[in-house]
């Protein structure tokens, strides 16, 4: 993790969808899914993308393997500026970003056997020279996952939840991608499975030098595997930071009042714990997000300053990054309510 | 025919222990509900499985029982089991007593039944956007339990529809009564469902899965709204559900489920904090903790969840099981009581393997 430079590192990226209707399917509004997020992720490192539904995340690495094109902002994996790559440039460095997907049950095609699901990235970017060789990289991927290479002739429906996660991540690691993107890859998992299926990504992070981009819901999972977290609220990034050090010091009120909702699974740790009842309402609509602040409506900290100017968002230690106008550095004093390290 | 012959005797083990499990309190029983011996079984064209097999517990009033399992284990089939809302065929509930308030919810009639649910006995689902009709304004599906089963007048259901979302927290309920559900968040959604459930104030409500599909900060906002609607109503819950988290604050007692079988039933305090099980120990082992320290590596149960249709002989968990003993792969425990308030269904001792 020493590297200086980064795998990926993303600027300024926005995702508008237009919406259309009407009669004459006239343009109606913009939905802003993902609007100005820059990160960066470095070589052998798991950046937690963290938010509820609607804050962007899963857009966010559709748009970094560039399966939606970016409205605005770049892309540049190892150095190389990806984010107008068309044609045979971008199926070339599709081989090296690959996704694993959340429903293990529709992201396997039926019809076909697990080898050709498996082995069909090989084909695809032309990796391997006869029958024989890719039949031999295929058992190879199954028995790294941690499948019986004899299953190799079976068809999807004959595997259970937690197999069919790890034939998912068998064909992500057929290309040998330098980034693989894992889109809430153990959310619809038995309790018993998951953890599985984190071990095994943990596993072959350790053995094959991967770099995970780790987009969940679940705080716990993204504590457990990530080195570093990026919350995201409305198509934006509100908080970004070491794993330990957003866990333990929260900054942004969104992030507060996100750990303070989770049930941690301790009855005696749950009889002493508030709920911060601050936290009313839901998600507001990203056709018509609130000005200022994304987060003021639903902040029990929320001035004027919320209400009118966007907060950008600063660095107050080293790596850990908020978008708060309570942190403002500005302010003729603090306004956060407890206290803060102000940047030197 | 195997998983058949093993699930009776299983039945009838299960329904010997639970006899002992009687309530011994005088005039007002403590319990509201008693499920006794409970089977339901799926027919399908090679035979059928048995979803539920042999499963006896009680719901005291006021309090909150949550049972919890994994996909396959039984718990929303023994949910919809006690309202009989098991399809059939392919399903069919073939044995056990489901004493409701002094009456056997399995031997009353279609009609006998419907004066129950949703009147007495109000079960709010998982999806809010599949439980809700699209094409009814949200009034008059909160009010459809009170025109089936109260006598009010519009004007009066108008006003107890008011009150309910009140209740359950939707901002402006005059305007919102008049909303489809298309126009409802999810959250507002589940509200929605939560208020229809309460409408005839049920002595019990079954929630199954009710913030599954919603996110944790609306998932708390609900679950807070759910406890304190049960305390001030004084009704009793069974909360179903697979996140322990939610388990551990919300349920007074729990009753894990494996394979269509309780395992293990206890206080929440002793299920989480001195697990004898190894099934449910496995389970508290494989979730990570918010709290956990760099590095620590997380213990799967191995293995895969139990194909109902193809149970080994024995315990139905020994093959995911690192205790088991040769006695585990031929015999199934029964759920035996341990103190007043814990009960498991193992051979092993987990003490001794501390």
């Amino acid at each position: 993790m020493t590297n200086t430079e980064p795998l990926l590192e993303v600027d300024n990226l926005q995702v508008h969808f237009k919406l259309h209707g009407g009669l004459l399917g006239r343009h109606q509004a913009t939905v802003r899914a993902v609007d100005g997020v820059s990160f960066r992720v470095d070589q052998g490192e798991t950046l937690g993308v963290v938010g509820e539904s609607g804050c962007g995340k899963s857009t966010t690495g559709l748009a970094v393997l560039r399966m939606i094109d970016p409205s605005a902002g770049s892309i540049r994996l190892n150095g190389d500026d990806i984010t107008l790559y068309k044609g045979r440039q971008l199926r070339r460095i599709r081989r090296r970003l690959q996704m694993v997907y959340q429903d293990p049950f529709g992201a396997l095609d039926p019809r076909m056997r697990v080898l050709d699901i498996v082995g069909e990235p090989l084909l695809v970017h032309k990796l391997t020279s006869d029958r024989h060789a890719y039949r031999k990289r295929v058992l190879e991927l199954l028995d790294l996952v941690g499948l019986n290479p004899k299953m190799a002739e079976r068809y999807p429906h004959e595997f259970s939840g937690g197999q069919r996660q790890r034939i998912g991540i068998a064909r992500a690691l057929a290309a040998e991608p330098e980034l693989i993107i894992c889109d809430e890859p153990v959310s619809a998992l038995d309790v018993s499975i998951q953890a599985q299926i984190i071990n095994l990504l943990e596993d072959l992070q350790s053995e094959l030098g991967l770099t995970y981009l780790f987009i969940a819901h679940d705080l716990a999972v993204v504590r457990h595997i990530c080195d570093r977290i990026m919350v995201m609220y409305l198509g934006q990034v509100v908080e970004t930071a070491s794993r330990d050090t957003l866990y333990d010091q929260p900054m942004h009120p969104y992030t507060q009042a996100l750990l303070s909702a989770i049930p941690v699974p301790d009855p005696r740790a749950e009889t002493a714990r508030e709920v911060d009842p601050s936290l009313q309402g839901e998600v507001p609509s990203p056709v018509n997000p609130p000005s200022g602040c994304p987060f003021h409506p639903r902040c029990r900290h929320a001035h004027d300053a919320c209400r009118e100017t966007k907060p950008p968002l600063r660095e107050l230690q080293s790596g850990h990054a908020v978008a708060c106008h309570l942190y403002d550095p500005a302010a003729s004093e603090v306004n956060a309510p407890w206290p803060v390290a102000r940047p030197a | 025919m195997n998983t058949d012959a093993s699930g009776q005797g299983a039945a009838s083990v299960a329904g010997h222990v639970a006899d002992a499990d009687q309530p011994v309190t005088g005039e007002a029983p403590r319990t509201l509900l008693q499920v006794r011996n409970l089977r339901t079984i799926f027919r399908h064209d090679h035979g059928s499985l048995t979803a539920v097999d042999g499963v006896s517990f009680d719901v005291r009033r006021g309090e909150t029982l949550a049972i919890v399992g994994e996909s396959g284990s039984g718990k929303s089939i023994t949910a919809m089991s006690l309202l009989r809302l098991i399809p059939s065929p392919p399903g069919e509930i073939v044995d056990g007593e489901v004493e409701f308030d002094g009456r056997d919810l399995l031997e009353l009639s279609d009609e006998e039944i419907r004066q129950i649910r949703g009147n007495e006995i109000a079960m709010i689902f998982q999806e809010p956007m599949t439980s809700l009709n699209p094409v009814l304004n949200i009034a008059r599906q909160i009010g459809e339990p009170m025109e089936i089963h109260s006598r009010r007048d519009r004007d009066s259901i108008w006003k107890r529809c008011v009150d309910l979302l009140r209740q359950v927290r939707i901002p402006d309920p005059e305007r919102r009564l008049k909303a489809y559900p298309h126009q409802f968040s999810g959250g507002m959604r589940q509200r929605a469902m939560i208020a229809m459930g309460l409408a005839c104030e049920p002595k019990l409500i079954i929630a199954d899965e009710p913030t599954t599909a919603l996110d944790v900060t609306v998932q708390a906002q609900i679950l807070e709204l759910l406890k304190d609607l049960t305390r001030d109503h004084h009704s009793s819950m069974i909360l179903i559900t697979h996140d322990l988290g939610v388990v551990a604050r919300y349920a007074d007692r729990i009753n894990v489920m494996y394979a269509g079988r309780i395992v293990e039933r206890g206080t929440s305090d002793e299920i989480f904090n001195h697990p004898r099980h190894p099934y449910t120990l496995g389970l508290m082992e494989s979730v990570p903790r918010l709290n956990d320290s760099d590095g620590t590596r997380l213990r799967p149960i191995p293995g895969q969840p139990p194909d109902l249709s193809n149970l080994p002989r024995g315990c139905p968990f020994h093959p995911r099981c690192r205790f088991a003993m040769d006695k585990c792969r031929e015999a199934e425990p029964p759920l035996e009581q341990l103190s007043e308030e814990h009960w498991k269904a193992c051979w092993v001792d987990l003490d001794d393997k501390h």
